[in-house]
């Protein structure tokens, strides 16, 4: 298969289940709702060593929020269910409760398994702390010098996948730039989908594993570095010299596969001679993203 | 499952006890049950009359009613209920809601004294629920509320909000003398001018977080008449009643 001269591998992503919980950050205005998502999905691109991996997964107009504010939507997931309250507690209590004008709210509404993170955060006040149930929800009323900042107490947390990925083998390191900027830009502010890495680009795709040492979960993926094309064994056509990865995860696989199609698309170009994706051998997670299916 | 439809036959004539329309408890009852419920007036009080006698009742089963009529007379409607709904297309008289621990009455009219109210010598009043009436209300609105959310649109009369210890009432017009006069904690919501009792002291000017969340809720869910100025707005913030745990607050609305 092949799309506007790029070649679609005959391959498939392999992905991993996750949790996640989407936190609605509403402030004063726009800018502070982006700051406080900004510092709260800092430092989160992977779980192999970040704990956690969170992006925002679109900005909302006031309209859509429970205050009426504006706010920015984030997805923030775990591996394990026990992870993700200790991640929100303290990801939640130093980047949003730190954060001018802010309050934060549940995503999930609707989802059953609860996590339980206002009943934590308002230790922060000192017993000056009150609560307000509103249609049936609890909320924690922390009172800081600004003002007061609201925290509902229970987020939903849910069943995601993370690791969905396509990789974008070019000619040059500009043109793989442009396209993964092309393909990032095509997939932003898909509800449901984000992507953890900066600007949405991994440079230093991993394999599971090391060859060195046996302490390391993860190493870099030399079948894909260009430099040793020649001494591994190498994945990389003849012409390509630079390789860059997307990593998706979404709330479920169907938001992952719709993110994807748009991605690899705007991906296609003149300059990047193929689109692969990294997979396990299919024992690495059960969410499998066939490429020419979803493109097909 | 149809809801109950309860069509005032005439209008009241005397103070009756209508602490028998309880939503919840109207789940489990047919129709014949319903009209056979005990029902007492003033005008006989030794009598009682059957519910069937003032009331065409339609449906059955259902934690769903509504009743339709000028019920200014009528009195107690929803005491102590647990859950379902309970919408009145007109007035109520006194002690609706009274004791109430869950689901929601809405009032398109006005409402008399002691709205959601407590039963006489309990500590405690509303522990849950929603009760909404769009009209004004009486002396004593939500007196010992532990927890829950009340509102009014119009007035009331005086000691709105009297020992409250938890929950949330919310006044749409000005509260009479006495409101919020010995509460714990909880929040007065004052849309209208309120002078604070003596036990409150000015915090600030500001904007709480949670006011947003309680009048959309009010406006969404019960058609409840707020301005996006209200919604959004200042509010001055009165810590009280400090001769009790000063845990409590007076929010006034700043118009300007």
């Amino acid at each position: 298969m092949r799309i506007r001269g790029t070649f679609i591998e005959d391959t498939f992503a392999e992905a991993f289940t996750m949790r996640a919980a989407r936190i609605i950050i509403t402030a004063h205005s726009l800018t502070w709702a982006r700051h406080a998502a900004t510092k709260l999905t800092g430092f989160a691109t992977s779980v192999i060593q970040c704990k956690c991996e969170a992006g925002v997964d679109r900005e909302l107009d006031p309209k859509e929020t429970p205050d009426g504010r504006p706010g920015v939507s984030v997805l923030f997931m775990t591996m394990g269910k026990d992870d993700m309250p200790k991640r929100l507690i303290e990801r939640i209590g130093q980047t949003v409760l730190t954060c001018p004008t802010t309050a934060c709210f549940d995503g999930l509404p609707e989802v059953p398994d609860r996590v339980a993170v206002g009943s934590s955060l308002k230790y922060f006040g000192d017993g000056f702390q009150a609560s307000k149930v509103i249609n049936g929800e609890r909320f924690w009323r922390i009172p800081v010098m600004e003002g007061e900042f609201l925290v509902q107490e229970k987020f939903g947390m849910q069943k995601a996948v993370g690791g969905g990925n396509f990789l974008i083998l070019a000619e040059t390191v500009e043109t793989a730039l442009a396209a993964a900027e092309a393909a990032v830009s095509a997939m932003a502010g898909r509800a449901g989908v984000i992507m953890p890495f900066p600007g949405g680009i991994v440079r230093s795709g991993s394999k599971v594993g090391s060859r060195t040492s046996k302490t390391m979960i993860a190493s870099t993926n030399d079948a894909f570095c260009p430099t040793l094309r020649a001494v591994t064994a190498s994945q990389i056509p003849e012409g390509v010299n630079s390789v860059l990865e997307i990593v998706l995860n979404g709330l479920d696989g169907a938001a992952i596969e719709g993110a994807m199609r748009l991605g690899i698309d705007a991906a296609c170009r003149e300059g990047v001679r193929s689109i692969t994706a990294g997979n396990y051998g299919g024992k690495l997670g059960p969410h499998h993203f066939h490429l020419r299916k979803i493109m097909g | 499952m149809t809801d109950i439809v309860l069509t005032l036959r005439a209008a009241l004539s005397h103070a009756t006890d209508l602490s028998c329309v309880v939503p919840d408890r109207f789940a489990e009852l047919s129709n014949g049950d319903l009209g056979n419920l005990p029902v007492w007036s003033a005008a006989a009080p030794r009598i009682p009359l059957r519910l069937g006698d003032l009331f065409a009742i339609e449906g059955e089963r259902s934690s769903s009613v509504h009743v339709k009529g000028d019920c200014r007379l009528g009195e107690g409607l929803g005491r102590e209920m647990r859950g379902g709904r309970l919408d009145v297309e007109g007035n109520v008289g006194s002690h609706c809601g009274t004791a109430m621990q869950g689901g929601t009455i809405r009032v398109t009219g006005d409402a008399g004294d002691h709205l959601a109210g407590a039963l006489p010598g309990a500590s405690r009043g509303v522990v849950g629920g929603e009760i909404v009436v769009l009209g004004a209300a009486g002396t004593w609105v939500a007196e010992r509320m532990r927890r829950g959310l009340v509102y009014v649109g119009g007035s009331t009369g005086e000691f709105a909000g009297r020992g409250m210890i938890a929950g949330t009432l919310v006044v749409g017009g000005r509260p009479g003398a006495g409101a919020g006069q010995g509460i714990k904690r909880g929040s007065l919501v004052a849309l209208g001018s309120i002078k604070p009792p003596e036990g409150f002291r000015l915090a600030c000017t500001y904007r709480p977080p949670h006011v947003p969340l309680i009048l959309t809720r009010l406006k969404t869910a019960f058609g409840a008449h707020l301005t996006d100025a209200q919604v959004h707005g200042l509010y001055r913030r009165h810590s009280g009643d400090l001769a009790e745990l000063g845990k409590g607050e007076i929010l006034e609305w700043c118009t300007a």
